[in-house]
């Protein structure tokens, strides 16, 4: 037998005899392999599924190839015509109205379309008796009732079900289908309510359209030709004299990419930390099994197996472990990204392509066998490496790899690390996160290189000492071990702090449950009753009542706005209509310069501009600005500028005007209130809802209940996939003390024979071990430390506040790593048990 | 010699006084079929400066007894009496006090640490009992051995021999009262055996210890002062070859 060709067959034979004896040896690092391969692949699949979802489906987001939207009134019908000159044009209009059925009534988010709609993408109806619907037959007219698709939500709220009737506005709709699915639903905003969708003509006539209230028109545009650029182009070439929003597919569902974006990093960097760890512990535990295997090997080299046979056979083996690892983390992987992406793209109301996962699946099934072949090469060639007479001798010892080998691994892992960082939605941050994770590796071997070096140095009397800093005192390998433990408390640590960050960003982006209760839509004759509703029940209170409208800058100082703008990323403050009110007394908001208007102030208008519309112009008090509210224009003098907190929900304006003259001109109001209980709202909720139906009533209390909700959820996620990498460590961490468990018990009886008490030997290991797991708590924890602050704030932008449980955990890791290696190569090194003893030194 | 100074007790120990007493000791094993009775009253006694052969088949509890009579192993029944210790009833702390101040022990299979060399080998015991200059007293003691030019060399690379060269260093380095060495040339080629055996048999005459010999090997029990068959756990014979005190008088 000789060379590699004639070599296959009886490796065929090998492998056979080796597999029906069971590779159970290999479990650990199955284990490691498919835990490591569970969270890449999950990771991977659904951060390629919903980014693909976001980035193909712009237009359908958008609801055409351009969209322009004005709030309150709708374009002018001659500009209308203008823009349907250009393709085909989609009216929608949204506004905040109340549905009611009885007694029964709550807020929805209401959508009135034209025959048009969609432009693009299905609207998706549930099954219902008579099959399904379309949108055109839903909402059509059917014996004098329109019809009506709402969520599912309103149906549960106000106790209804499909063919059941309801009034919205001062119209009565027939409810046709469930809605499940709206293409445009991501260029909606916060939606405080379920949707609730009806024909033009119905809206019109319920009075949706001209109510006083804030509406949102959108106009969207399909190139007839397919040339979304020149639609764009031509669009924006109407000018009109009202500002516009003017949005392409590229800004559709801005808000949802960017937090996709952040949690596919974040997700993305715990699994490039998962691969790490896991391709460490199947590093360790692929030479805990050739180690046992030296013996073995030794009897197979004797009977004259060349070394390309053995490494072949063990190659083959490892091999089929890993296959069996991946298949198994990926398998579990699929079912959850699957699970997970259906539930995500519903809730985003997009469609996806499950075979978006398959290639990120297919990816990361590569990225896993480069990474692992690179993790078991120093053992393979270890194993090459046995000499025959291995067999003869006691040791049982992997020889050293070949440095061609080892450098050939590093390769091979590096190339992993390269494809996981080209897996990632930003490469940058996931290139900035590799090299974070190489340099702590540095950093750790270094520092457990120094250490070695000055424990070489030191010649202690005692024996615990003498021993503890005997085992250290090899540079290579305290190096080896201080990466091999401290990289996952590195990796761990950072994505702990990083998640303890966001989860502490989540909460305090949580509104305040202040006020409880937001009234839209609330007429002029309708506040002095409310106000003596509210003052009647000493259970409510708090009641603010701002005036709602509407006005665009047009200019600052005499200069067109435009010109005047010096920051561009405020220049949504100049684009279309921003919100406005009018206040005889000050808001309550905080002042950064300037002063109130006396409470009786009657003469030229004065204008307090929020912080925003200040950085925008560079604005200070006394210069003025130009607006039009309602169609007319008026200059006023700045008298301060205000700093207002987004986060609450009670009603900002860009621009607060003295009273005269906006209080005489038509508007609405919004009033917000508290209430001491739940059961006092509800009641003036009813109350309203007999009183005046047109009032929007926006539940804060329920609201913030369920972003609560969301944002625990998110918590719950981020800590399942931090516990999992505490497996996936510990595993790693297993297979490390397992490595050298079979060369701790020879010590150890070494050490027994010549009168050392267990308890020393145990003291010395734990020392030995102690002082590892110490510099890689330190050096990895500090080193993780620092990418979590770094992974906040640059990846997830947000503070950094890694709580105390980030502090902590590395050490603990590290003393677990000592422990563990001191209890099972210091303790239970030495057998226990009668007979046990005499068996091992005689034996 | 330094060790025999340095570490016997004040009042030189007389060749009479017995180091090892055996009696009635029993010892089982226990096994899924139930206890295995592997000494099954065996009576001994051993006076320092003395070397005793053991021999017997394989399995008749040789191993056994070494651990017994070591402390590695707590007898089943009867009782053991080394160097005024009762093992029976000696707790953990006690035997392995004894081990490390008066007992040393050779196995067949070394039993070095692989991580440590020649030198660093030897000089454990001293270590572990706390002694000054352990450095200087563990070179002597290589040397002794013959492994002068051996002593920063780690076990992998000693041959076989030499790694029972420096087994036996180790055992004697401390200036044990008794040296138990269970087939120490079981694994060597006759005359590396004859040359281990011959170091450790001038060892032990020049430190006046007690030495217990497992050996397969007829002509090395011969060697020894008293040979001591054992068979199924019992004592089936016992010859005596010639008298210590008379044979160190003669040397
Ligand atoms: N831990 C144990 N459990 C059960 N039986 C044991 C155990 N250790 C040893 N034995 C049995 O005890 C008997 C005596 O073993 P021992 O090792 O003392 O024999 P030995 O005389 O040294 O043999 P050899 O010459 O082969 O070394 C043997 O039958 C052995 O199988
Ligand atoms: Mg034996």
């Amino acid at each position: 037998m000789s060379g590699a060709s004639s070599g296959i067959s009886p490796l065929r034979r090998l492998v056979r005899a080796e597999l029906a004896a069971g590779i159970a040896g290999l479990r650990l690092f199955i284990a490691c392999v498919a835990i490591a391969a569970f969270m890449l692949g999950a990771v991977w699949m659904l951060g390629a599924g919903l980014s693909r979802a976001l980035s193909e489906n712009g237009t359908i987001m958008l609801g055409g190839d351009v969209a322009v939207e004005v709030v309150n009134a709708p374009l002018d019908a001659d500009l209308v015509v203008r823009l349907a000159d250009l393709g085909t044009l989609s009216e929608v209009s949204e506004l905040r109205s109340t549905a009611i059925a009885g007694d029964a009534r709550t807020p929805v988010e209401a959508k009135v379309v034209d025959d048009a709609y969609p432009l693009v993408g299905e609207i998706a109806l549930a099954q219902s008796a008579d099959g399904v619907p379309t949108l055109a037959e839903a909402l059509s007219e059917r014996e004098g009732l329109p019809g009506t698709v709402v969520e599912p939500a309103l149906l549960s709220r106000l106790g209804l079900s499909v063919g059941d009737t309801m009034t919205l506005g001062g119209g009565t709709f027939e409810i046709r289908a469930v809605l499940l699915r709206e293409p445009d639903r991501l260029s909606a905003g916060f939606l405080v309510g379920p949707r609730v969708i009806v024909s033009e003509a119905a809206g019109r006539a319920a009075g949706l359209l001209s109510s006083q209230g804030l509406v949102d028109y959108r106009y969207r545009l399909r190139a007839d030709d397919g040339d979304a650029q020149a639609l764009a182009a031509a669009v924006a070439a109407l000018e009109p004299e009202r500002g516009w929003e003017l949005e392409t597919p590229a800004d559709a569902g801005d808000r949802v990419r960017e937090t996709v974006a952040r949690v596919t990093t974040f997700l993305g960097i715990a699994a490039m930390v998962a691969l790490a760890i896991g391709l460490t512990g199947a590093w360790a535990a692929s030479r805990v099994w050739i180690g046992r295997r030296v013996r073995t090997i030794a009897l197979y080299r004797l009977s004259g197996a060349e070394p390309g046979l053995v490494v072949a056979l063990h190659g083959v083996l490892v091999a089929i472990a890993a296959g069996i690892g991946i298949a198994l983390g990926l398998a579990g992987a699929g079912v959850l990204a699957f699970v997970l992406m259906d539930l995500l793209a519903a809730r985003l109301h997009l469609p996806w392509q499950p075979a978006a996962l398959a290639s990120a699946g297919a990816l990361a099934a590569l990225t896993l066998a480069i990474g692992i072949a690179g993790a078991c090469a120093s053992a393979l060639s270890g194993a090459a490496r046995t000499p025959p007479g291995a067999a003869m001798r006691s040791a049982d010892t992997i020889p050293t790899p070949r440095p061609r080998d080892a450098a050939l691994g590093a390769a091979a892992i590096a190339a992993a690390i390269l494809l996981a960082i080209l897996g990632l939605p930003d490469e940058i941050l996931a290139a900035t996160a590799a090299f974070g994770l190489v340099l702590a590796a540095a950093l750790l071997a270094g520092a457990g290189w120094l250490v070695a070096r000055a424990a070489a140095r030191v010649k202690p009397r005692g024996f615990v000492a003498r021993v503890a800093l005997q085992g250290l005192d090899d540079p290579a390998k305290a190096a080896m071990r201080a990466v091999a433990i401290g990289i996952g408390i590195a990796g761990i640590t950072a994505v702990v702090g990083a998640q303890r960050s966001l989860d502490t960003a989540l909460r305090a982006e949580l509104p305040d449950r202040i006020p409880d209760l937001v009234l839209l839509d609330v007429q002029q004759a309708g506040i002095g009753p409310l106000t003596a509703r509210v003052e009647a029940d000493p259970l409510l209170g708090g009641l603010q009542a701002s005036p709602f409208m509407r006005a665009t800058i047009t200019a600052v100082n005499g200069v067109p706005a435009a010109e005047a703008l010096v920051r561009e990323d405020k220049d949504w403050v100049i684009s279309g209509d921003r919100s406005f009110a009018w206040a005889a007394e000050p808001t309550g908001a905080e002042l950064l310069g300037g002063a109130w208007w006396p409470v009786d102030y009657a003469g030229p208008p004065l204008v307090s501009a929020e912080e925003d519309v200040q950085e925008a112009f560079d604005l200070v008090p006394g210069d003025t600005l130009t607006f039009s509210v309602l169609g007319r224009s008026f200059t006023a003098e700045v008298a301060n500028i205000r700093m207002e907190y987004h986060r609450t929900f009670r009603p900002e304006f860009l621009l607060v005007a003295s009273p005269v003259p906006f209080r005489d001109a038509p508007h609405s109001w919004i009033v917000t209130l508290e209430g001491e209980t739940d059961a006092a709202v509800d009641a003036l909720v009813a109350d309203l809802a007999r009183d005046a139906p047109g009032v929007t009533a926006i539940d804060v209390r329920r609201i913030v209940d369920d972003l609560t909700r969301v944002v625990e959820g998110a918590g719950l996620a981020s800590l399942a996939i931090a516990g999992l990498l505490l497996v996936v460590g510990a595993l790693a961490l297993t297979a490390i003390v397992a490595a050298d468990v079979d060369s701790r018990e020879r010590q150890a009886l070494a050490f027994t024979l010549v009168g050392a008490s267990r308890r020393e030997i145990a003291a010395a290991r734990l020392a030995e071990a102690g002082t590892i797991g110490a510099l890689a708590a330190l050096v990895g924890g500090g080193a993780g430390l620092a990418g979590s602050f770094w992974l906040a704030s640059a990846g997830l932008r947000v503070d950094f506040a890694p709580g105390i449980v980030a502090l902590v955990l590395p050490l603990a890791l590290g003393l677990a790593a000592a422990l563990a290696a001191g209890i099972v190569g210091g303790l239970g090194a030495a057998p226990r048990g009668r007979g046990q003893l005499v068996r091992r030194l005689a034996g | 010699m330094h060790a025999p100074e340095t570490s016997f007790p004040p009042s030189p120990a007389k060749p009479s006084d017995v180091v090892v007493s055996l009696v009635d000791l029993r010892l089982s094993y226990p096994s899924p079929e139930g206890e295995i009775a592997v000494l099954r009253g065996v009576d001994l006694a051993v006076r320092a400066g003395e070397i005793v052969a053991v021999t017997g088949p394989s399995g008749s509890g040789k191993s056994s007894l070494i651990a017994v009579v070591g402390g590695l192993e707590t007898p089943t029944g009867g009782s053991v009496r080394v160097l005024g210790t009762a093992l029976e009833s000696a707790d953990e702390r006690t035997r392995t006090a004894l081990r490390r101040r008066d007992i040393g022990i050779v196995f067949q299979a070394y039993h070095l640490v692989p991580a440590m060399t020649a030198l660093e080998n030897v000089a454990l015991p001293l270590v572990l009992a706390g002694e000054e200059g352990g450095e200087a007293a563990a070179q002597a003691m290589l040397r002794e051995v013959g492994l002068g030019h051996r002593m920063s060399h780690r076990p992998s690379s000693l041959s076989g021999g030499e790694q029972q060269r420096v087994a036996v260093a180790r055992a004697f380095v401390a200036g044990p009262r008794l040296v138990l060495a269970d087939e120490p040339t079981g694994n060597l080629d006759r005359r590396t055996g004859e040359h281990v055996a011959q170091v450790m048999f001038s060892l032990t005459r020049a430190s006046g210890a007690a030495l217990v010999l497992v050996t397969h090997d007829e002509a090395l029990a011969r060697a020894c002062d008293r040979i001591v068959a054992i068979d199924e756990g019992r004592i089936v014979e016992e010859r005596v070859v010639r008298d210590p005190v008379a044979a160190g008088a003669r040397g």
